[in-house]
């Protein structure tokens, strides 16, 4: 077996390992026939551990030839004409390290929920949820094509959604659920044009066809205009998953969701989905000077959104959730600096970090005592020292601001969503009274046995 | 072809028909009236197995269509290409898929009856491009629909609505067509009377397809009838097929009926997202199935009318995707009724906790219907989106806003369904075998046609590329002899 065929098959591995045990759980939990919590979360955690020991080996192999990327080609999908579908993947020094964080993640946060939602009614769903969000995490990070990106992609938001609406009796989680979907959805436009851009600029969505494969110092292959127009979609695609001003509602709603997925989504890996995006086409970027801007005034736009905001919550979660967003805010400028290794390493330590915080949350009362016996009393509030230089009168509006989490549903709801529903119940409203006088009697529960 | 696969055609296509046919005269006459269902998927199981036969001797064969029988205006009583091969079993899967789900009171001796000449008739239609047959069988698909609606109880109000745009679309098809027959628009010396024929038969179809502004019918009967029947007038989409034969694919003057389907095109484009909108905010299960088959159906005719062939393939695709996945929901929704009443969406439900099975095939059905990856949407979207896009700006951004809409609607439905206070004396509901069998047999090849697409694409790129007369460099194909077989689809061709 040559060197090819060996970083082939880990790869392979990497990706069928967590799809493989999503197949073991989820058929017999369809044929009526779940497995018990035990062997659910071993399977799904054995899917990951396999995941990250073959991520650590294909580390190895590329380390030892100085990270010179490789392509692995799995066949065609399926074609139409010229329009070609590829499986095809890619082990460089981006992808591989990130299956490694995010497959070790995973494995620790199945390990964590094994206990956490030991007994509760959706056992077998969560984990089902989880090995989805593995396999699309580990889809979307090795892909080398942008069809294999938007599979990986869809799959996080869809396991997101759920994992979001888990506790389905409760209204908020469903509320939640379905608000985050929207945004989702809104958002995949602009991922769903990138690659239809894409296909229509090179002929497929292999990435090697845009920009070179040497992350990060890829030359860019296209023209500067179709790069500009594929990066801003891009940067819109991103900005709904990891929450950017004006999509970023969502996340603290999205707390509704059980504690491991919260941390190991809107902590960790999902609220950096958008950021990888963005390193991963780094070099097309590098071509699309309006797209950097675009990603500056945005990313730190949401910063200090979400920092002055996040102070004032009076909720754990959701301060956590404001704490992640100013941090993906932070890392959007950074690549829109033009910096790569620097976000990328950003992303790694936030996400270690704020995925902890977010696991002892529940435990966050019981650390507070214990920090305060330690202490031998109360360590005092936190103390905003730069606000503080402000004049009163503006520190006031801006606690106001903050109170109403800087009016972005507010504008949001009443410029685009209020609107829009208006006026689909007025068309749906004519629709029934239409019906009515054509058929002589209301339409909608009217007969069927 | 050889010959002995021609008659092996031939006689799998009489099988797929005389089948469900001889079944609903058998059941008519009383023959196993205390065990129906299993007579009756029995029969439906034979009927979708001879359909396979004609999907794998066609797989086998050039690619060549086989016509059997009279030829009137080009077309032939019995007619077999690529689009019939891939088509007929995926008709016959929704009809055995409904045989096996429906509730036991729905399935008296007289539904079954009717069920099953349905089914025969629908079958039928997809097994012909003869004009004539054509309009007989298209009355008579909708005549049995008619009388089932009206066997409702509670479904006149339906049965009205549909007895109109039915009335309606039947004139103008049977007017339409005889006026293509005297004039084909395809003959350069056309005049207004073949023009007007081209003007009827596209609004024929619009009225059956549920076109903005002939769309009240279809939320109207998922309302009114039963879900059997709602399913089986819709998903087989009678009206595409029709398009297809008598409207698309004139390769020799196409500009004789270019004017329609540009009109067509964009009609459907603005019901589909017009339909995917109106989901979001319908207040009862039924509805929501309604307005989204009536966007997804609409999707499908946009493709169609389109002139490429991704866009053709994609509608295809489309055709089948959402087929299965509406079929699929709508099943689950009516053993959910069964068990537990109408279910209504403008608030929470909380109905998982009392049929988590049946929430988890919604779910999968939903996801399967929005674009899923692994599942056939996925690969339709793109390529339905790629295609429309690329031949206009505007009909790509409205398939992306009605596939987004979509999307968020069936996510509302399934969290409205299933999401929500639970009612702690409710009846816990197991899902039944049959049900369960019915349910993954459909979701199975929703993702086996998902994740292994390349056959079923190159079998309709094929199809497409023949259907167009589009060289094999343009379709990408290899030895295409499209140019003299895309001739054998074209009605009415004034050399004939």
């Amino acid at each position: 077996m040559n060197e090819h065929d060996l970083v082939s098959l880990l790869v392979v591995c990497q990706l069928a390992a967590p799809a493989a045990t999503l197949a073991l759980v989820g058929v017999p939990t369809l044929l009526g026939q779940p497995p018990s919590e035990r062997s659910t979360s071993r399977i799904v955690g054995g899917g990951f551990a396999t995941a990250f020991i073959a991520g650590l080996l294909t580390l190895a192999v590329l380390a030892s030839r100085d990270f010179r990327p490789e392509i692995v080609h799995l066949g065609s999908w399926f074609s139409v004409g010229h329009h070609e579908a590829t499986i095809e993947l890619v082990a460089d020094a981006l992808s591989v390290p990130y299956v490694c964080f995010s497959a070790g993640l995973c494995g620790l946060v199945n390990a964590f929920a094994s206990k956490y939602l030991h007994r509760e009614p959706g056992f077998t769903r969560f984990f089902l949820l989880l090995a989805v969000f593995g396999t699309g995490m580990n889809l979307m990070v090795l892909a080398g094509s942008i069809d294999v990106l938007f599979a990986g992609w869809e799959l996080l938001g869809i396991s997101s959604t759920l994992l979001i609406g888990f506790y389905l009796e409760r209204g908020n989680a469903v509320r939640a659920a379905l608000r985050a979907f929207a945004t989702y959805r809104v958002c995949d436009v602009g991922l769903l044009a990138a690659a239809v851009m894409v296909h229509r600029a090179v002929g497929s969505g292999d990435f090697n066809r845009l920009f070179g494969e040497n992350w990060p110092h890829g030359t860019c292959l296209v023209p500067a205009a179709t790069a500009t127009i594929v990066s801003l979609l891009l940067v819109f695609a991103a900005m709904g998953k990891s929450a950017q001003v004006p999509f970023s509602g969502w996340l603290p709603q999205a707390m509704e969701g059980p504690t491991p997925s919260s941390a190991i989504f809107y902590g960790a890996l999902s609220i950096h989905a958008g950021a990888y995006v963005l390193l991963r086409c780094e070099a097309l970027l590098e071509q699309a000077p309006l797209a950097r801007l675009a990603l500056i005034v945005i990313g730190l736009g949401t910063a200090l959104h979400a920092n002055v905001v996040g102070r004032v919550q009076t909720d754990l979660k959701s301060m956590l959730a404001y704490a992640s967003m100013t941090q993906a805010g932070l890392i959007f400028a950074e690549i829109g600096f033009g910096w790569r290794v620097i976000p990328l390493v950003h992303v790694i330590s936030h996400a270690i970090l704020r995925s902890l915080q977010i696991l002892r949350s529940p435990s966050a009362l019981h650390d507070r005592h214990e920090l305060e016996a330690a202490l031998g009393g109360h360590p005092g509030a936190d103390r905003w020292a730069l606000g503080r230089l402000l004049p009163e009168a503006l520190q006031a509006r801006i606690y106001r601001i903050a109170l109403d989490r800087g009016f972005e549903e507010m504008v949001v709801g009443r410029l685009f969503v209020v609107p829009f529903l208006w006026l689909i119940e007025r068309a749906a409203t004519l629709e029934r009274r239409w019906l009515a006088l054509l058929g002589g009697d209301p339409g909608p529960g009217g007969g069927r046995s | 072809m050889t010959e002995t696969s021609q008659a092996a055609l031939l006689a799998a296509a009489a099988i797929t028909v005389a089948a469900p046919l001889a079944g609903s005269a058998a059941t008519a006459l009383g023959f196993r009236r205390g065990k129906p269902r299993r007579f009756a998927a029995a029969v439906a199981a034979v009927s979708l197995l001879s359909s396979l036969v004609i999907t794998a001797i066609w797989s086998q064969s050039d690619g060549t269509a086989v016509g059997f029988g009279d030829r009137l205006g080009g077309g032939r009583f019995v007619y077999i290409d690529g689009i019939t091969a891939v088509l007929l079993p995926y008709v016959a899967l929704i009809e055995m898929s409904i045989l096996l789900v429906a509730p036991r009171r729905a399935l008296g001796q007289s539904a079954v009856t009717r069920i099953l000449f349905g089914a025969a008739t629908t079958l039928a239609l997809f097994l012909t491009s003869h004009p004539i047959l054509l309009i007989v069988l298209w009355c008579a698909t909708a005549l049995s629909t008619w009388v089932s609606v009206r066997s409702t109880p509670g479904g006149m109000a339906a049965a009205r609505v549909f007895a109109i745009a039915m009335t309606a679309a039947t004139a103008c098809m049977a007017v339409g067509t005889m006026l293509l027959l005297v004039d084909p628009p395809w003959s350069a010396a056309a005049g207004w009377v073949g023009a007007t024929g081209g003007w009827l038969v596209a609004i024929a179809v619009m009225i059956r397809k549920g076109i903005f502004p002939f769309h009240s019918w279809y939320p109207s009967l998922f309302s009114g009838a039963t879900m059997s029947t709602a399913l089986a007038a819709t998903m087989p989409q009678v009206a595409s097929y029709t398009a297809v034969r008598l409207l698309i694919g004139h390769t020799d003057h196409p500009e004789g009926v270019a004017a329609e389907l540009v009109v067509l095109s964009q009609m459907a484009l603005v019901t589909a997202t017009y339909g995917a909108a109106l989901s979001i905010v319908q207040r009862d299960l039924r509805s929501l199935i309604g307005t989204l088959a009536m966007s997804q159906s609409a999707m499908v005719l946009a493709g169609l009318a389109g002139t490429l062939p991704m866009e053709l393939n994609g509608a295809f695709c489309v055709w089948i995707s959402s087929g299965l996945s509406l079929t699929g929901i709508g099943l689950v929704s009516w053993a959910l009724e069964s068990r537990a009443g109408p279910i209504r969406l403008d608030t929470p439900q909380g109905r998982f906790w009392d049929a988590p099975a049946l929430a988890g095939f919604f779910l999968l059905f939903g996801l399967a219907g929005i674009g899923l990856p692994g599942t056939l949407s996925f690969v339709a979207d793109d390529l339905i989106v790629s295609g429309s896009l690329d031949e206009q700006l505007h009909a790509g951004l409205l398939v992306i806003l009605s596939t987004v809409l979509a999307g968020i609607a069936m996510m509302r439905g399934w969290f409205h369904v299933f999401g929500g206070p639970v009612d702690p004396n409710g009846t816990r509901h197991a899902i039944l075998l049959r049900e369960r069998v019915a349910m993954t047999v459909l979701l199975a090849t929703l993702f086996l046609l998902g994740i292994w697409p390349g056959p079923l694409v190159r079998a309709l790129d094929r199809a497409t590329g023949r259907l167009l007369g589009v060289s094999a460099e343009s379709t990408g194909e290899h030895a295409a002899d499209g140019a003299d077989s895309s001739e054998d689809l074209q009605l009415f061709s004034p050399e004939r």
